[in-house]
């Protein structure tokens, strides 16, 4: 199949994706990635730590109760689950483990961010840009301001990384 | 009315068509916001802007005729700041919340690794929530301004339709106008680099390869020698 034969130009596949988006937005609501991330942070910390004691956690009890029929979730997982199938058939799918010191503390310091960003605010960088942005949600400006100041810092701290 | 196996099998169909694209094309929001500022580079800026044409088109024209499920947060300067510290993390981990899964998928274990501490970061922010009860939760929020809670209330074109009477498509086109005149000056920046240098430009020229996609050239060298988060060590693979 010659989608797996060369890659796909990237304005065609945010196309489609807007597209799918608008229908998603439809019959559910915007495309979004944190609030599933968010439920599968419950649902393995319900694992780890038992629901009694998950359930004596405010947040957990009040704003994200772990359950398994939330929708979000399954976007997280397909998409996952997508790149695999892609990878496997254009046979580009192969264990890549970062070398690097360096390069591990970046990545953990920078999830950890991620991860604190999006429950501060209660949205992620998808959800600015393809939900709250489009439906001009004054707090998608805020965001995509925020989202912008940040990289840029964080451009700022990679470069001197790179560089060092 | 869609029920609750209808919402998750949607989802995971889109989901999949998304990783299957985004794979396939290799767009990174991370890299549309991080190679724009550091390396002029503006491949996956140019595709964040057609998305975001798209979406502000068909969600204000759904808006207009009542259609569709916008979302509903108060405007608040948590979303400042905490898109703020998440703009440097994806940076940082060189992945985003979409990067991470695709990644992740493909086989890169610092994309999972990111992930996993993605999960321990909002379990920590969990903790500080449950002892400050800041920011106030969605279900909390009035549409109300709440300067104690730092929130000024909640407005979008729905918001707007309300209040003016004028359809939200009319707004929509206005925000569709800025975000073309933004990727219009792209085109010109991109067109007066390639007369600087004498050269055809590279998405014209050929499909670009995994290790463009992920950091301009420039920064191979450097990122293979000092590391670079996920995508750094996906271009040592390539």
């Amino acid at each position: 199949m010659e989608l797996f034969k060369k890659t796909l130009d990237p304005i065609v596949a945010l196309a489609i994706i807007a597209l799918l988006d608008v229908f998603l937005f439809l019959i559910v609501g915007a495309w979004t990635v944190g609030g599933g991330e968010t439920m599968i942070a419950g649902l393995v910390a319900k694992y780890v730590l038992g629901a009694k004691t998950l359930a004596r956690i405010p947040f957990w009890r009040l704003v994200f109760t772990p359950t398994w029929a939330y929708w979000k979730i399954y976007i997280s997982l397909g998409m996952g689950f997508g790149a695999f199938v892609a990878a496997v058939l254009s046979k580009e799918f192969y264990w890549r483990v970062p070398r690097h010191l360096s390069e591990w503390v970046m990545i953990t310091i920078g999830g950890l961010l991620m991860g604190i960003g999006i429950r501060m605010s209660f949205v992620c960088n998808v959800s600015t840009f393809f939900g709250l942005t489009p439906e001009m949600n004054l707090g998608g400006y805020l965001a995509v301001s925020g989202i912008v100041a940040g990289a840029w810092v964080g451009s700022l701290i990679y470069k001197t990384v790179l560089e060092a | 009315m869609i029920t609750v196996t209808g919402q998750c099998v949607a989802a995971f169909v889109f989901g999949t068509t998304v990783g299957v694209l985004v794979q396939r094309s290799r767009w990174c929001n991370t890299a549309a916001l991080r190679d724009a500022m550091l390396f002029k580079s503006y491949r996956n800026t140019k595709a964040l802007l057609v998305g975001m044409m798209i979406l502000t088109l068909g969600f204000t024209g759904f808006i207009s005729v009542g259609n569709g499920n916008p979302m509903r947060f108060d405007v608040g300067l948590n979303q400042f700041v905490g898109l703020f510290l998440f703009g440097i993390g994806m940076v940082l981990a060189g992945a985003c919340t979409v990067s991470s899964w695709v990644k992740t998928g493909e086989g890169n274990i610092g994309a999972l690794w990111a992930l996993l501490f993605l999960i321990i970061g909002m379990f920590a922010f969990s903790l500080v929530w449950s002892a400050t009860y800041w920011p106030p939760a969605p279900a909390t929020m009035t549409g109300q301004p709440n300067l104690s809670g730092l929130q000024f209330g909640f407005a979008d074109a729905l918001t707007l339709q309300q209040k003016t009477g004028i359809p939200a498509i009319a707004f929509g086109l206005v925000q569709f106008a800025a975000l073309f005149g933004l990727y219009r000056a792209i085109l010109r920046k991109e067109r007066a680099m390639q007369g600087a240098r004498g050269q055809v430009p590279s998405a014209t020229r050929h499909s670009p390869s995994r290790t463009e996609a992920a950091v301009p050239e420039s920064a191979v060298g450097a990122a293979m020698t000092a590391g670079g988060g996920v995508s750094g060590s996906l271009q040592e693979e390539a």
